[in-house]
């Protein structure tokens, strides 16, 4: 799709509701009509005078669910190793509730990383030797440091990122791009959710992909590894695609002739909702059959990507969804929560989202496509620097940390290379430049090209945004 | 067009309708109610608030300047005014600036006299002629009334859930064509309906949208929770046709109505059915506080339609409640004795109610009491006979020494060793993984003697010839002493804890001397725990709801060796639990004093007598563990001296009747006996949270920015209080507690619940209300398309009792409700939205209806009523389990339970299923009073393609094989279930073409034909030729996905 020569235009011309909102683009463009022409930007409540042209058209969002301990992956922190096994000063732990998993222990000595740290590419960023692959992408990347939130357990915490709140019931972010930008495809949806198979650990609940109060079209669609990718996409056994064919043309003249009846638009919508259903059965198995990819890919995203379901054939699907104009792409990776014997858990979790999530960030920069996607990595906390459980000389545990941790965004419009803020030396506190949750997701709707205090909807006699009543762009990530 | 607004008519805007709506929306936001973010000190809405600048010209001219520094809102706000909006209020001012009371804030009117239009005998109800001069004003007139057949499915719908069967469609039919009089046909059809216990299953749903009911907690692991007999009391309460005041009064409040019956009670889960979480690490009184809210929450959109949760942080921005207006109702919900989480399924949330599942279970438990009974009688009568023996009693030379009952002793004198780890004792983390031991230190300055070694468990004989010195352990408060092997104690147990202890250091916050308990969150079983230096001793399934605890009325002296000894006598009292300081039983208070079911139930982590420590728990840092001995006995106060100072056991009555009475000791074996069959035959029984008041009301605060931990003083303290500036009084006679509350909701002029309540009823038949705003009558919610009419149905309901079934007859007799839904294009054209309800109501039926119409119509549907949830089809294997590790799995249900009406499908919240969500279910999370209704491909796919439909498809097109012969009869049958009509000869002439092209299709391809029909755990009837029956699979899956059947028009 063009960009419209008026970045005003924006959010108006490229609404076409066609898939998840097909409805909305049949009953809206109806109902648009019916209202003397009024545009259905006054529906969605999204700007159309914002400032700022899009930077972003797409996002694929990597989120590290469990909460990754930054202090061994990104924020290195010498003085942790110099300290081990010393209580953690009271000075830094201040005031801070911890949650009732530590609270209770007697101490709380210094846990320093089990992995080593260098400095990579031009930036000079920080890495720890369990993501080798990320050396590579690290001037792609911009790493803040100083993220932070309030909630201190899982589901208040991952609810909140996903949806700005951490009581259910608000739409999540890709709801809200979905609700806000609408469709660039009509034979995808424009939200789709990913998570890597059999991972256990933290849940995911349907509500991060939900719509909340929004029209429940505006929610993410699952796409699962095996034979359906989407629940209900194949047809019964014993009925095949001809057959189907002939069943829908069967229904579609049946409802035209209501239409003609009862004149309701309603059912013109739905004739076509069918034919969008019918697309799907045909596009979404194209899409996610990945076996039209040369050798080269697999060697990008490591041998992982040829087996379903993982992180790595997630990442690549994200990339080929993205080619095909699917607007949010959601991914989870879970297994980050470790609470004890961190040293070997962390090394699986690194292993298995490394590579994949360098390939993508390169495959997307050398088709072009990273400048206008904006990819995103990043869990729903950091962890602890003091142990959770026993300190020994080959393990320790970290607890949840909502006062600082480690994110990093690509492509999209923000600076390459850069790293956003700093925590202090024992990577407990932020020095400075925190980002809250809420300028985190207004950076994003930035990016997009949204104000996010401008895209709301009214429910309960209160216009509800993403941001609720706070966020501020981090401007200093903008390219 | 829309915007054919009074103004546009050159009418004086009125505020309510025209003015309101923009001040709120564009002004209050900073020039409202909100006292904490009040700019300029200027008030919008309120004549004193801006009388000023009203009268200076100020308000105008800052709202019309070009000036972007002087106008109004600022440029930098978010909102403003069109030049429309500017004029209404240019011309509100010219007319005189009046201000009107919100109207939902006004009281309900006594009396409300309907139009007195002229009657040209349109109208059916009093109600009609509201509507017809609304219209009549506007010059419109109203739609010609729909086809009998089509209100017949439309009220069976908007009744039942279901549709109308062949043969209530044949009956109708038959007793209009019979020339019997219509409006009795229709009020009989209408009187069948509401006698129909459908009709209770229909209604319920909506009432548990709004209650936010589902079958699991919501957060983390998301397990199932028992709450589904609240669910069938809602069913139930709609068949009663339970006047609405009391249905809410009962849910409110019925367990403080005067004697309350089981259904009053176990109606007072409406505030128990939030979500909960079950997180490790979760903060208890951060979690209650966020229940606390849901329910103040729910109870002001559900009851009041307002929104009170803004006000948890902050004064309402539009309406006039203040912060504390929200604290002050927080506390009439606060007040019982709940800890804010659940730990896992077995362990239901207390308070909690006992439902019996079958009859056995309520006389069982009744036998087991009495049988109880017996056994105390006979236990006493036999203590009493044991002291009249103590007298002949001459004490053998080991009686006095060789206490009775002894499980184990521990004087860790001898150095820990691995051969220890089976059977006596070693050092673990989380109660179970063995770890390092703890440091060894002397013993000394102590007079309390010492457990010599060859007594104890774990000292090696050889090592015993020579005086090993005294040792203790330093506690670590990580490391605990585990003590593998020993059966676990529970209520029916008498059980004895005996330990020489040294405080090194006081610590305020309670920790856990030893204990035997389960739980990774909460815990379950018995602790002895430390607080401030008091000693606590508690047994409880639940805490603190559901247990039974006593706490040392003084501290114990830290920092020298002391004994503290715990002993229980299995009576299921606090009094039954002693605590003793260097064997003198110290003087205690009552914690808790009720439990029910078994305290010690398995769970996660622990269940191992383990000192000092547990998982996730604060343990014994800085103490000293000496002497441990465990008894399987209450010990009498003459042992434990015995052992606190070494004086031999004076041979007392107590403890004859207790060491060594054997008559006695039977009988206590046998009221152990008797205890624990009682305890079992509690633990049968289902139980559900609900409500119970406890003795004294919780001491309640305003919470800065609604946060748990915040800072409360003298200042932020409230008492119960209903809102300051809405609805009447508090009932001076009423009680300050939810029963007050209730009467408060349910008093004759309120402005609010009786409206509220009737708008939601009226969307269930039209698809919105008269308030299009079911959530929000506030300032900031919709103005109803009818206010008179809202106002009359409100007070002719609350005339007549609170009768919903009548107020359903009302409406579903009335000629609005009658009048066909097409309307012509310039109708639709000039009221897309259908506000003036100048034609009858459309729209696509709820996920429930689709389904249930599939299984009604096909034969399939199962109509049991009532009992636990079931699972029906499932797409895409265990959707449960594949992103959450933590849940319960999905198991499908088999057989019937595969049919039964969607009401009956389990709910859970963060995994809903995937086909009802399909068609705008809701998560349940939070409270919902109105669903969206999309239109999507998801849905296509969903009628298309799961195997629900499928096989419905195929069991309702074997049924007109069997019926009809011939394939013309066979569709119309068919379409006749689906859609409630016949065909018309086009609709016939494209289904019987479909039929033929599928019946070639499957001639050439029988296996095909046969893979089909076999979708679904029902089978194909054998009697039928595959290719037929798949052939008219196909064709009446078309019908099903017709707008015909899955829209009511």
């Amino acid at each position: 799709m063009k960009r419209p020569a008026n970045p005003g235009d924006h959010l108006q011309t490229n609404r076409r509701h066609f898939f998840q909102n097909g409805g909305a683009a049949l009953g809206a463009a109806a109902l648009g009509s019916l209202l003397g022409g009024r545009s259905s930007a006054e529906n969605t409540g999204a700007s159309t005078d914002h400032p700022f042209a899009p930077k972003a058209k797409r996002v694929i969002y990597l989120f590290q669910s469990g909460g990754p301990a930054q202090q061994d992956l990104f924020d290195y922190k010498p003085k942790l190793n110099e300290m081990n096994g010393e209580e953690l000063p009271a000075s830094v732990r201040g005031e801070q509730r911890l949650t009732g998993m530590s609270s209770f222990q007697s101490s709380l000595p210094i846990a320093g990383s089990h992995f080593k740290f260098a400095r990579h590419g031009e930036s000079g960023a920080w890495l720890s030797e369990l993501l080798p692959h990320h050396q590579k992408i690290v001037d792609d990347v911009c790493f803040i440091k100083s993220m932070h939130t309030e909630a201190i357990n899982h589901d208040p915490a991952i609810t909140m990122f996903q949806t700005g709140s951490q009581i259910a019931g608000r739409p999540s972010l890709g709801a809200w791009l979905t609700y806000g930008l609408g469709s660039e495809t009509e034979d995808l949806p424009a939200f789709i959710v990913l998570a890597s198979a059999g991972k256990g650990g933290q849940p995911l609940y349907a509500r991060l992909w939900g719509s909340g109060f929004l029209d429940s079209r505006y929610q993410g669609v699952r796409f699962r590894s095996g034979e359906e990718p989407v629940l209900y996409l194949t047809n019964p056994g014993g009925v095949c695609s001809s057959r189907r064919r002939s069943q829908l043309d069967a229904i579609a003249a049946l409802n035209r002739h209501q239409f003609e009846k009862e004149m309701d638009p309603e059912i013109q919508s739905r004739i076509a909702q069918y034919e969008m259903a019918f697309r799907m059965q045909t596009s979404v198995p194209e899409v996610t059959d990945l076996s039209d990819e040369p050798e080269s890919t697999f060697r990008l995203y490591g041998e992982d990507a040829k087996k379903p379901g993982t992180f790595a054939a997630n990442c690549l699907l994200a990339r080929r969804l993205t080619e095909r104009g699917v607007r949010f792409v959601q991914l989870y990776h879970q297994g980050w929560d470790q609470h004890g014997n961190l040293p070997a858990a962390i090394r699986v979790q690194a292993k298995e989202t490394d590579q994949a999530s360098a390939a993508l960030v390169q495959d997307l920069k050398q088709r072009g496509l990273l400048d206008d996607t904006l990819v995103i990595w990043g869990g729903e906390f950091g962890r602890t620097s003091y142990t959770q459980g026993l300190l020994t000389p080959s393990s320790y545990g970290r607890d949840h940390h909502p006062r600082c941790f480690t994110t990093w965004m690509a492509g999209g419009g923000v600076k390459p290379g850069y790293t956003h803020g700093e925590t202090d030396e024992f990577s407990y506190n932020i020095a400075s430049g925190g980002v809250h949750v809420h300028d985190f997701n207004a950076t994003i709707l930035h990016l997009m090209g949204i104000d996010h205090e401008k895209l709301t909807h009214k429910y309960q006699g209160r216009r509800f945004r993403l941001t609720d009543v706070h966020g501020e762009v981090v401007e200093s990530i903008l390219a | 067009m829309v915007l054919v607004s009074s103004f546009a008519r050159a009418e004086e805007p009125g505020f309510n309708r025209d003015v309101r709506p923009i001040l709120s929306d564009k002004c209050y936001f900073c020039h409202g109610p909100d006292d904490g973010l009040r700019e300029a000190d200027l008030r919008l809405d309120t004549a004193e608030g801006s009388e000023d600048v009203i009268e200076s010209g100020e308000l105008l001219r800052r709202i019309f300047s070009d000036d972007p520094d002087e106008r109004m809102p600022p440029v930098d706000a978010k909102l403003a005014l069109t030049d429309e909006e500017k004029e209404k209020i240019k011309a509100w001012v010219a007319g005189g600036a009046k201000y009107e009371k919100h109207w939902a804030f006004e009281a309900l009117p006594d009396e409300v006299t309907p139009p007195n239009s002229s009657d040209d005998g349109w109208s059916k109800e009093t109600l009609d002629h509201f509507v017809q001069d609304a219209n009549k004003k506007r010059g419109r007139q109203q739609s010609p009334e729909a086809s009998p057949l089509r209100w017949l499915r439309r009220v069976t719908f908007d009744l039942t859930g279901l549709p109308p069967t062949l043969d209530e469609i044949g009956d109708f039919t038959e007793a209009l064509d019979n020339g019997k009089d219509k409006e009795s046909a229709y009020r009989s059809v209408v009187n069948r309906l509401l006698d129909s216990p459908a009709y209770g299953e229909h209604m319920a749903v909506g009432w548990l949208d709004a209650a936010r009911y589902a079958d699991s907690y919501g957060y983390q692991s998301d397990r199932l929770n028992t709450q589904w007999p609240y669910r069938d009391w809602v069913v139930k309460a709609f068949n009663d046709n339970l006047p609405y005041d009391e249905f809410l009064t009962w849910q409110l409040a019925g367990d403080l109505l005067e004697s309350p019956t089981f259904d009053q009670r176990l109606a007072t889960a409406f505030n128990r059915i939030h979500r909960l979480n079950n997180e490790g690490g979760a903060v208890f009184e951060e979690w209650r506080i966020e229940n606390v809210a849901d329910r103040v929450q729910t109870f002001g959109t559900v009851i009041l339609g307002l929104t009170l949760e803004c006000c948890k942080c902050h004064d309402h921005k539009y309406d006039p409640i203040p912060t504390r207006d929200f604290y002050s109702m927080s506390a009439f919900f606060n007040s019982i004795d709940e800890n804010g989480v659940y730990d896992d399924s077995h362990k239901v949330p207390a308070p909690s109610l006992f439902v019996p599942v079958d009859d056995d279970q309520s006389a069982k438990l009744k036998q087991t009491r009495q049988s109880l009974a017996d056994a105390e009688t006979a236990f006493e009568k036999s203590v009493a006979e044991a002291k009249k023996r103590f007298g002949d009693w001459e004490p053998g030379e080991d009686q006095l020494e060789q206490l009775p009952d002894h499980i184990r002793s521990l004087s860790f004198d001898v150095p820990y060793r691995n051969t220890l780890k089976e059977k006596v004792y070693y050092f673990g983390t989380g109660d179970s993984y063995p770890t390092q031991a703890l440091a060894a230190v002397e013993a000394k300055d102590t007079s309390i003697p010492r457990l010599k070694p060859e007594h104890s468990d774990d000292g090696a004989a050889e090592e015993t010839d020579q005086a090993s010195p005294r040792l203790a352990l330093q506690l670590d408060g990580e490391r605990g002493i585990v003590m593998p092997g020993i059966e676990p104690f529970d209520r029916w147990t008498p059980f004895s804890i005996v330990l020489t202890l040294k405080e090194l250091k006081r610590n305020k916050a309670p920790s856990v001397i030893a204990q035997a308990s389960y739980g990774q969150l909460t815990f379950n079983g018995w602790d002895l725990m430390a607080v401030d230096g008091h000693v606590e001793f508690r047994m409880y399934r639940v805490w603190p709801g559901n247990a039974i605890a006593v706490r040392t009325v003084r501290p114990v002296p830290g920092n020298q060796w002391i004994q503290i000894s715990g002993t229980y006598d299995g009576s299921s009292t606090a009094a039954g639990l002693k605590i003793y300081l260097d064997g003198a039983e110290l003087e205690t208070e009552v914690i808790r004093d009720r439990i029910q079911k078994r305290a010690n139930i398995g769970g996660f982590h622990g269940g191992k007598l383990t000192i000092g420590q547990r998982f996730r728990d604060r343990g014994l840092a800085d103490w000293a563990i000496d002497d441990v001995r465990v008894f399987q006995r209450a010990l009498t106060e003459t042992e434990l001296h015995h052992f606190a100072t070494g004086e031999p056991v004076e041979p007392n009555p107590d403890f004859f009747v207790s060491a060594v009475d054997k008559d006695a000791r039977v009988a206590l074996e046998n009221l152990t006996s008797a205890r624990e069959a009682m305890v079992m035959a509690e633990e049968a029984f289902l139980a559900i949270p609900v409500m119970e008041e406890s003795p004294e009301p919780r001491e309640t605060h305003v919470l800065t920015r609604g946060e748990y931990d915040a800072a409360t003083n003298d200042e932020t303290r409230v008492v119960r209080k209903t809102l300051t500036n809405i609805g009447p009084d508090f009932p001076a006679d009423a009680p300050v507690d939810r029963l007050g509350l209730a009467r408060w909701a349910t008093l004759p002029d309120h402005p609010l619940t009786s409206r509220v309540f009737v708008n939601r009823m009226w969307s269930n038949f039209f698809g919105h209300g008269l308030v299009r705003t079911p959530e929000n009558f506030g300032l900031q919610g919709e103005l109803p398309t009818h206010p008179q009419l809202l106002d009359w149905l409100a007070r002719d309901f609350l005339n007549h009792d609170w009768d919903i079934k009548r107020l359903c007859r009302q409406i579903v007799l009335s000629a609005t409700y009658r009048q066909d839904s097409k309307g012509s294009d310039e109708l639709k054209s000039a009221d897309p939205e259908n506000k003036w309800l100048a034609r009858g109501p459309c729209y696509r039926l709820s996920s429930e209806q689709i389904r249930d119409l599939a299984l009604a119509t096909s034969g399939l549907l199962n109509d049991r009523r009532g009992g636990p949830p079931v699972s029906p089809y499932q797409a895409g294997g265990d959707l449960w389990r594949e992103s959450n590790s933590m849940s319960p799995e999905y198991k499908q249900s088999v057989g019937q339970d595969l049919y039964r009406r969607s009401l009956y499908s389990v709910w859970k919240r963060t995994a809903p299923l995937p086909n009802m969500l399909a068609f705008d279910a809701e998560s349940r999370e939070v409270c919902i009073v109105k669903r969206s209704r999309t239109n999507t491909p998801l849905q296509a796919l969903v009628l298309m393609n799961d195997v629900q439909f499928i096989e419905a498809a195929r069991a309702l097109a074997e049924q007109a094989l069997l019926s009809e012969k011939s394939t013309s009869k066979r569709i119309d049958m068919m379409f006749r279930r689906l859609t409630g009509r016949n065909p018309d000869k086009s609709e016939r002439d494209m289904l019987t073409e479909l039929f033929e092209s599928e019946f070639a299709h499957y001639k050439t391809d029988k296996s095909a034909a046969e893979q089909l029909i076999n979708s679904g755990d029902s089978k194909p009837n054998e009697s039928l030729a595959a290719i037929e029956t798949a052939s008219m699979t196909i064709v009446c899956q078309a019908i099903m996905n017709l707008d015909a059947t899955i829209w009511k028009r």
